[in-house]
Parts: structure tokens; sequence; C-alpha cells
């Protein structure tokens, strides 16, 4: 038997190569995918989905900031809002700059590649509209499919997730019951799907994404300590390096408090640490260390000469900022946290589908990296179903890459594939307003 | 305009800028509120913290927060490309490209079609209510940052989305669920997606803890309020650095 594919290479509007795209308000993932060979994490690549310029008004495109070694004050211009593509200015230049213009890796001519597009659940309908007439007519992509997010993680080998025996399962095929979690930076959202087909009705977003966090730890320190408003990247550094989400908020509260005035207790040194800041002439980067209250009383007596040394005190911000995720009133934000939110999303589903849901949860997203998410998202969880339904929550190997992944796989498939594109003739034939509903109404598995 | 009640404050007498207030931050009995009381009741429903007493200004200021920490980029951005190309392949893309509208613009756009679609005669839907709330706002004015939507979950009018979920326990309760029903399966498969405003997840239950409250100052409990802003801190330590350089009531 020839190679799928072949028989029409001739007069094939569905090119040979597929530029997968998870188009992140973050980062871009971004990779090709072909027939030729299974796709693996180590073919997405990460790419600052931003402009940004520095102190120095030296403009940065995209992954032009992996050569950036001075993050002080850095301002960033996203193109990309509450997930959707807003700024289709600054998104085109990126993807310019990434994809025509780039000198190795993702460059690519449109008209002889496929796009598949992972795109945050909910978009309105006429940012879809403006997403997809770029893609057919600036772009000129060969063939195209706008998906959201989740939908694509269906395409994974989700057995092995919940399964250290379970054999590597190289067919795309979804799982019946899926309910993929997915808490990145924009927001964290909920959904189930049947078949690889989301259930739309039950969808549900939580306002609380890594931006939020970050620009709580911001705030939280400039009122504490030192003014950082314009330090995102550094607060997004420290999040990152610091942050945990706490088994016991209560307790971890009360062992990083310096008590009352009359009753003084120690503060317990395994969580309040110093973060010495970067100065980005010596360093680049910043690093935790154990608080040691004799160096921060000094810091004022250091040399103005000589190497001196910024310190941001971290405390209780640790784990009261990723609590956010679980207790999103604790900023006054009228939000169920994060488990109660899947049990909303869950309530909407018929009751033979609730337990397989349950049974079959899938976290993805950069949050679910926050030491001891996964096991309090469980416990929180647990302690909402009744004891006699099982519960299974895996977290993807690669929870940035992974939504990524789940588009490669289908574009491996090119059988899988051809279902679901639409060609630019078709586009150029029917127009925006019926590839819109043709998206909507239409799923992964439509004309199989 | 939004319906805001200023409830009066526990405690009242006149005391020297602070008083210790009971600590909604645990007690349970708390939560409940009086279903009777529908005023109350509906300024909860539009946003207000449960067991909270909040004045029109701190709910205000709540809410310029939240705008604030969900702000995808900031203010003063305004990074131009450079080497902009001004050519354009299509009128549409031209459009697209030249568009200075902003996330919010978007999501207003939405918001306002479904309610048209809702309030199409015999309908009787009730508009979203995020936008009773909303400020007079210039495409350009100051006052736009502050989204009613960032405070307020919007009251989908879809079938089957959040609205009265808070009452509704998990069907999964029942040891053996019923059988899967294919035509309903199949009609849950095919409903499209809803807009944005109403996928947004609804407010913690009844049964939720009430909200808890933080030390303006350190993070640690906020058991002592503020008199002149009220404002949480944790003692008097904190206390006095609130009243130098963090009070707000001036
Ligand atoms: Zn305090
Ligand atoms: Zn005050």
């Amino acid at each position: 038997m020839p190679p799928k594919g072949w028989r029409k290479a001739a007069h094939d509007p569905v090119a040979t190569q597929t530029l997968v795209l998870d188009n992140g308000a973050y980062t871009l993932k971004a990779g090709f995918a072909s027939a030729a060979a299974a796709p693996t994490y180590d073919d997405c690549k990460i790419i600052p989905n931003c402009i940004a310029k520095g102190r120095d008004k030296r403009v940065y495109i995209a992954s032009d900031l992996d050569k950036c070694t001075n993050f002080g004050e850095m301002a960033f211009r996203r193109p990309v809002e509450r997930g959707f593509i807003v700024n289709w200015e600054a998104e085109k230049a990126i993807w310019e700059h990434e994809f025509s213009e780039g000198k190795e890796g993702l460059r690519c001519d449109p008209k002889e590649t496929n796009l598949v597009l992972a795109e945050a659940p909910n978009c309105p309908v006429q940012l879809q509209k403006n997403c997809d007439e770029m893609v057919f007519e600036e772009f000129e992509f060969a063939t195209y499919y706008r998906s959201i997010g989740p939908a694509l993680n269906a395409y994974n080998d989700i057995p092995s997730l919940f399964s250290d025996s379970a054999p590597p399962d190289t067919s795309p095929l979804p799982p019946e019951c899926l309910l993929l979690i997915d808490s990145s930076y924009s927001h964290t959202t909920i959904t189930p799907l049947y078949n690889g087909r989301p259930i739309h009705l039950a969808i549900r977003r939580m306002s609380v994404g890594g931006k939020l966090l970050t620009n709580y730890l911001k705030e939280l320190s400039s009122t504490r300590h030192i003014n950082m408003l314009d330090e995102t990247y550094l607060l997004n550094e420290i999040k990152e390096a610091v942050s945990f989400v706490s088994p016991s908020f209560k307790t971890d509260l009360e062992r990083t408090w310096k008590g009352g005035l009359s009753d003084r207790r120690e503060v317990d040194p395994s969580i309040v640490l110093d973060y010495v800041l970067p100065n980005y002439e010596h360093s680049a980067h910043g690093f935790a260390r154990p608080h040691d209250p004799i160096k921060a009383r000094r810091k004022l007596l250091q040399p103005l000469d000589g190497p001196r040394e910024d310190i941001l005190p971290v405390g209780n911000e640790r784990f009261a900022v990723p609590e956010l995720l679980f207790t999103p009133t604790d900023i006054g934000l009228q939000e169920a946290g994060l488990p109660e939110a899947i049990m909303q999303s869950l309530s909407v589903l018929p009751a033979a589908l609730q337990a397989g849901m349950l049974a079959n949860i899938v976290v993805v997203g950069g949050n679910s990296l926050i030491k001891g998410f996964m096991e309090r998202l469980e416990t929180d969880l647990r302690q909402l179903t009744p004891t006699n339904i099982p519960l299974r929550i895996a977290r993807a190997p690669d929870p940035i890459k992974h939504t990524w992944l789940g588009g490669a796989r289908l574009a491996h498939d090119r059988d899988l594939l051809r279902g679901v594109v639409v060609t630019r003739a078709q586009y150029q034939e029917h127009g925006s307003t019926w590839l819109g509903r043709w998206f909507a109404g239409g799923d992964a598995l439509k004309g199989k | 305009m939004p319906h805001i009640e200023i409830l009066p404050n526990t405690g009242a007498a006149p005391a020297p800028g602070w008083a210790y207030v009971p600590d909604t931050g645990y007690d349970p009995s708390k939560v409940a509120f009086n279903p009777k009381d529908r005023k109350r009741q509906a300024a909860r429903l539009g946003g207000m913290p449960t067991g909270l007493e909040l004045s029109a200004r701190q709910l205000t200021a709540v809410q310029r927060r939240i705008a604030e920490l969900e702000r995808d980029n900031d203010a003063r951005s305004g990074i131009e490309i450079p080497n902009k190309k001004t050519t354009f392949k299509t009128s549409a893309t031209k459009k697209i490209l030249l568009s200075a509208k902003e996330i919010r613009h978007w999501l207003d756009d939405e918001d306002a079609l479904y309610t048209n679609k809702t309030q199409a005669p015999g309908g009787g839907a009730r508009a979203i209510t995020s936008r009773v709330i909303k400020p007079a706002m210039g495409a350009k004015g100051r006052r736009a940052t502050i989204t009613p939507r960032a405070l307020t979950p919007a009251v989908p009018a879809f079938p089957g989305s959040t609205s009265g979920l808070q009452d509704k326990a998990l069907e999964i309760r029942s040891a053996v669920p019923a059988p899967l029903d294919d035509e309903k399966l199949q009609a849950l498969l095919a409903a499209p997606p809803l807009p944005y405003a109403a996928a947004r997840v609804g407010p913690p239950g009844a049964g939720a803890p009430p909200q808890r409250l933080f030390c303006d100052t350190c993070g640690y409990w906020g058991r002592v309020k503020c008199l002149k802003c009220g404002a949480r801190v944790c003692g008097l330590e904190c206390k006095g650095k609130h009243d130098q350089s963090m009070c707000t009531r001036f």
C-alpha cells in the first residue's frame, strides 16, 4: 500500500507539512507535523508572544527576547488578550518574524503549509472571523483548522497518563470521557469532552490564570516592600521560582506571621525567603535564599560603589498568590475556586457522564506546575465527590506543550487532518461566515 | 444604576480609628443570610461578597483592583512595531490590521448582541446583568478600565448554563446513574458554544465558607478594621504602618 496522502499528491490541496500553533497569550507553542514521523514534545518550540521594549528603548520581537539579558522595566505589548488574538497588527509582526522571516527552525511558506490553530474556548465570533480572514487572506495558508485547545488534547495518548503499565498508544482516537483542565496564562478553563467532542454548554472559565497571579504578586510586593509595578518580567520569574500551593493555608499563614507587638513569633525559615533581585549588570536573573533578618537589615548600610544587593522578602505571598486558583474570593473575585468550578461544569452533564469525567481528569497549562497544585486539587475535589466515585487526575508530562502535541498528533494522521481542514479554495468559494459556522458546528470527527 | 446598598457597620461606636471586628474569615454561622431579604440577596448576586458589608466606594475599589489584576497590556506599553508594513492584501485584512479595538470592546459588542437577542419580543429572558452596572464610558476614557465583568458574574440567559446551578446537587450522588439517553446526549453535543460572559464560573455555592479577609499591610488575617477607610489589618503594629502610608481615606 502506498503511504497515506500519496494518491492525490499532484492535486492535493492538503499540503505535506502542517504548522501546529497553540497561540497563547504568553507564549506561542509552535512546530511542524507531517505524516512522516510521529510528533514529540521536542518538535515544539516555545516563543514569547509579545513585542517588548527595554529601558534602553530597544525593541524585541518574540524570540528576539531569548537574547535579552536586561529585563529591567521592560514593557510588553501582547496581541492576545483574555486568551484571544485581538491585536492583529502585533500578532502579524510576530508570526512573520517567526514563520516567514525566521532564519531557521519554523520558517515556512504558508501557501505550502496547513495550519492547525488552537484557540481559547468561548471566543467572540467576530474575533474568530478576523482570525479566519487573516489566515486565508493575509497569510494565505493552504488549508486551516481552528479548534479550541482542549479539544486538541483529546488526540493525545490519554490512557498512559493514568497508568504506567498502559502501552504507549499511537492511535489518536479520543477517549470516551475526558475532563480537560487548562490552567494557563489568561485563565483556567474546564472542558468536558465526549469522544473528543467538547460539550460547549458545560465549558466553564475562571478569571484566575498565570497573568492574574503575577499581577497579584506584583501588587503585594509593591504595597508591602518595594515598588515593582514596572517589573512584570521579574515578578513572573519570582512567582515561578518560589510559589507553592499550600496543603493547609491556615497553618502556613500562622507559620509566616511575625506576631503581634506583645507576642512576637519566629517566622518559619523554611517558608520565608529573601529573593535577591538581579541588577542586570552582573546578573540577569535573581535567586532565592532563606530569609536572613540580619542581612535584610544591613541592606541600607551597603556601600554605594561596591556591588549592592537588593532583596525582596517573600513570606505568605509564596502561597497566598496561587491560593487564588482555589479561593478567588480572597481578592473579592466572586467566582468559585477550581474544585467547585469543576463541579459546576459537571452539573450540566447527564449523571451517566459525570462519573466518567471524574475518572478521566487531565490537567494542562503552566499553573499546574506550581508545587502542590495537583495534590491540593485532588484533595479538595475528593471532598466534593462521593467516596464511591473513582477519581483519577493526571498532569500531562509537559503541561505547556501538551495541547500542541494533541494538535500535532491530529496533523500527523492525514485522514483525520483531511477530515477537519478547510482549503483556501473552499474559503474563497464560501466566505468567512460559512467558515465560522463550519468550525463552530463541526467537531474534530466531522465527516468520519 | 447598580443597586448598591450601604449597610450599617457593626461597630458603629466611636473608637480611636480602629475596631476589632467579628472575624468573618472563620465563623461558618455568618454564611447564612436571610433568604427572605430580597434586597440583600440581590446585592449579593450582583457581586456583593457574602457576609461582607461594603460601601459603594469599597465595592468600586475592589472592582478597580480586580480590573488591574486582569489587565493584559500595561498602560505604558505603546510600543510601535519596527519596520511596519503598510500594505494589506485585502480590504478585510486592512480593516483588521488597522483596528485599535481592545478586548473589552469586543466583549461589550458580544454582550450587546446577546442582550438584544434575549430581549426579543416574547422571549421574556433577562438581560445579562453585568450590563446593568456598566459605568458610562468613552472609548478612551480612564473609567473604561473598570469593567463590571471583573466582579459580577453575568447571569447567562442560556439553557443549561450556570443560572440556577447553585442549588442543584450533582446527580452523581445516586449510586446507579440513569443510563445515557442518546437523544439527550446528541442534543447536548450539538449545542453551540456559549458567549464569553456566560461561560464564566459562578460564585461559590451557599455552603462555601465566607470570604476571608487579610491584613492589607502584611497579609495575615485582617482582624482589625480601619474605621477611616474600611481596610483590614492584623493588629496595632500594622495599623500604625497603615495610617502612615496606606490609609486611603483622606
Ligand atoms: Zn499585618
Ligand atoms: Zn485606613
